[in-house]
């Protein structure tokens, strides 16, 4: 009985598990679909239009500018600043993004339990909290006269230091600002991706009276490679607004620029300046190169599996 | 674990926490502290005073902008669980579907644009609508960004035992049923993480709502700070305790279902 009823049942299983129901998959999708058509990649393509034209936002009067906007903006020594402090920017929060987390992740997975639960619960915290809210609280304590920090610093003779308002500084000083939520964010990831590991290994090589450094070294670094790589790539994504917001609460770009960058060059040239032409060829620029370090990335990833 | 090694892996972790947290928390006394020892170098607020508070909450309409925000922060969760949930869910479930891929790709690519080379198309959009000044402007063009709440959700409901969805199949449910009651049921805490995550962030949201809502008295809790701030003034004492307004409502929500987010996060697909 059991025999003969078997191969019937299951052919007619699979059949309607794995249904081939396009138009039905479609009505599912089209929310998303119309999502992002009309918010991401709508926005693209009026992105890339608007960088050919002169326009002010809101006068009749557009003009064809040809590409203009672009020379403009290759021309100007203000938006090669902001792309050279991009550039710096991303330098200085690539440890914060790799480094760290890394540590503090692989310190947590080391001993699981309430502590480190605990422990995980105040890392992650950052990345909730208001972003003005931190951004104040670092004014309130970068204060070059009455700040807590050159307060400290007094008593170790320490001249007072203009930390956001020396051009020195002040970029330094930003990313100091912005790391803790690069850092808590990572943490979680790093975390997740050494939740997929066999403890086994490590409890083996303890055993074998393998020191915590020899551990690390050996068994967990070699495996969280690629995490390293993707949550570099990741912070990349994550971190623009976020600096923009401290950039826009602390500094406005200034001393002299020193804390401009791309995002916030495109910010001033729509929104200060009025001028959607240079904005937009600014924003087609950034996806572009943007675009170039993802493609880069990709190939040289698949060399690298290619290589092995 | 030796006992070196123990003392070194705490020290670590607390030294990050302390250095990650400080700010805040000094913030957090001082907004107690009387206006004329605001600056003195002892941290501890005693006595206590709710001076700051009664300044901050005189001169700033913080009530109107925690209702905004709560608006945006909760109509963008709705509307994004509403709109990423089916898309995620045909993506596991219709895997033979064609366009799959592509719909796989679009969302993809969509998350990896720079979401700041979109915001003078969007802002224009916005206008023309007439949504300037209202909180349905500053909720709908976030929809733009639910490929992410796509590509989390999918890592959930691949979870979901096949044999249970097979179960429901063969009683002869259809796809929005397993949806509904399947689907819904066995992954009602990831996706309670999920909109908790997306209410979150969508709080803290500065730059938007600034550019679509930039009445100082009629915006929400990030970028209402900011102007409140302004260049000139440098009352701290209020400025901090404002702040502390704005982020209480979310740390509240996080530490209540931190244990929910790191669980969401842990068992999403990172490798």
């Amino acid at each position: 009985m059991t025999l003969t009823k078997t191969p019937e049942v299951t052919p007619k299983a699979r059949v309607v598990e794995r249904p081939a129901a396009t138009g039905l998959a479609w009505l599912y999708f089209s929310p998303t679909m119309l999502s992002i058509t009309v918010w991401v990649y709508g926005p693209l393509v009026f992105t890339a239009v608007l960088s050919f034209l002169d326009w002010n936002l809101v006068s009749p009067d557009i003009e064809f500018n040809g590409l203009k906007n672009y020379e403009t903006l290759l021309t100007e020594p203000e938006f090669g600043n902001a792309a050279w402090n991009t550039l710096k920017y991303a330098l200085f929060v690539l440890p914060f993004a790799t480094v760290v987390p890394c540590a503090l992740a692989i310190a947590l997975w080391k001993r699981p339990g309430r502590v480190s639960e605990f422990y995980r619960m105040l890392l992650f915290l950052p990345v909730v909290l208001a972003p003005v809210a931190n951004a104040l609280s670092w004014q309130f304590i970068l204060d070059p006269l009455y700040g807590t920090l050159n307060q400290v610093l007094g008593f170790a003779g320490v001249e007072p230091i203009n930390w956001l308002g020396d051009p020195a500084t002040a970029l330094p000083t930003v990313v100091v600002v912005t790391a803790p939520k690069v850092v808590a964010l990572n943490t979680l990831l790093f975390g997740a991706a050494l939740a997929s590991l066999d403890r086994r290994t490590v409890d083996a090589a303890r055993l074998d009276d393998a020191t915590e450094g020899e551990i690390t070294r050996a068994i967990i670094l070699p495996q969280l490679r690629r995490p390293i790589v993707l949550l570099g790539l990741l912070s990349m994504v994550v971190v623009w607004p976020w600096l923009f917001t401290n950039i826009g609460v602390l500094t406005r770009g200034g001393p002299s620029n020193a804390t401009d960058n791309v995002y916030y060059r495109l910010y001033t040239y729509g929104f200060t300046f009025f001028d959607a032409g240079t904005a937009s060829a600014a924003a087609i620029v950034i996806a572009l190169a943007f675009g170039l370090l993802l493609t880069v990335h990709t190939l040289l990833s698949r060399r690298f599996r290619a290589t092995r | 674990m030796r006992r070196g090694d123990a003392i070194g892996r705490h020290l670590l972790l607390i030294t990050a926490i302390v250095l990650m947290l400080f700010p805040v928390a000094l913030a957090l006394a001082t907004s107690f502290k009387p206006v004329s020892t605001i600056f003195d170098l002892n941290p501890l607020p005693f006595p206590a005073s709710m001076e700051n508070y009664d300044l901050a909450v005189g001169k700033f309409p913080i009530g109107r902008l925690l209702w905004n925000t709560f608006v945006m922060a909760a109509g963008v969760t709705v509307a994004t669980m509403l709109v990423a949930l089916p898309a995620a869910y045909a993506l596991v479930r219709f895997d033979t579907a064609r366009g799959r891929g592509f719909v796989l790709a679009a969302v993809g690519i969509s998350l990896l644009i720079p979401p700041q080379a979109l915001i003078i198309p969007q802002f224009l959009m916005t206008a023309k609508l007439g949504w300037q000044g209202h909180t349905i402007g500053v909720i709908i063009p976030q929809l733009g960004v639910s490929a992410l709440a796509v590509l989390l959700l999918r890592d959930h409901i691949r979870s979901v035992p096949q044999s249970l969805i097979g179960a429901a199949v063969l009683e002869g449910a259809t796809s929005w049923e397993i949806l509904r009651h399947v689907v819904l049921g066995v992954l009602r805490p990831a996706l309670g993480a999920v909109a908790i995550l997306l209410f979150i962030s969508t709080w803290n949201e500065f730059l938007w709502p600034l550019l679509v809502m930039p009445d100082p008295e009629d915006t929400t809790i990030q970028p209402g700070l900011a102007l409140f701030v302004g260049p000139e003034s440098a009352q701290y004492g209020p400025m901090l305790a404002a702040a502390m307004l704005a982020s209480l409502p979310v740390v509240v929500i996080y530490v209540l279902a931190s244990r929910r987010i790191a669980d969401a996060f842990l068992h999403s697909g990172v490798r």
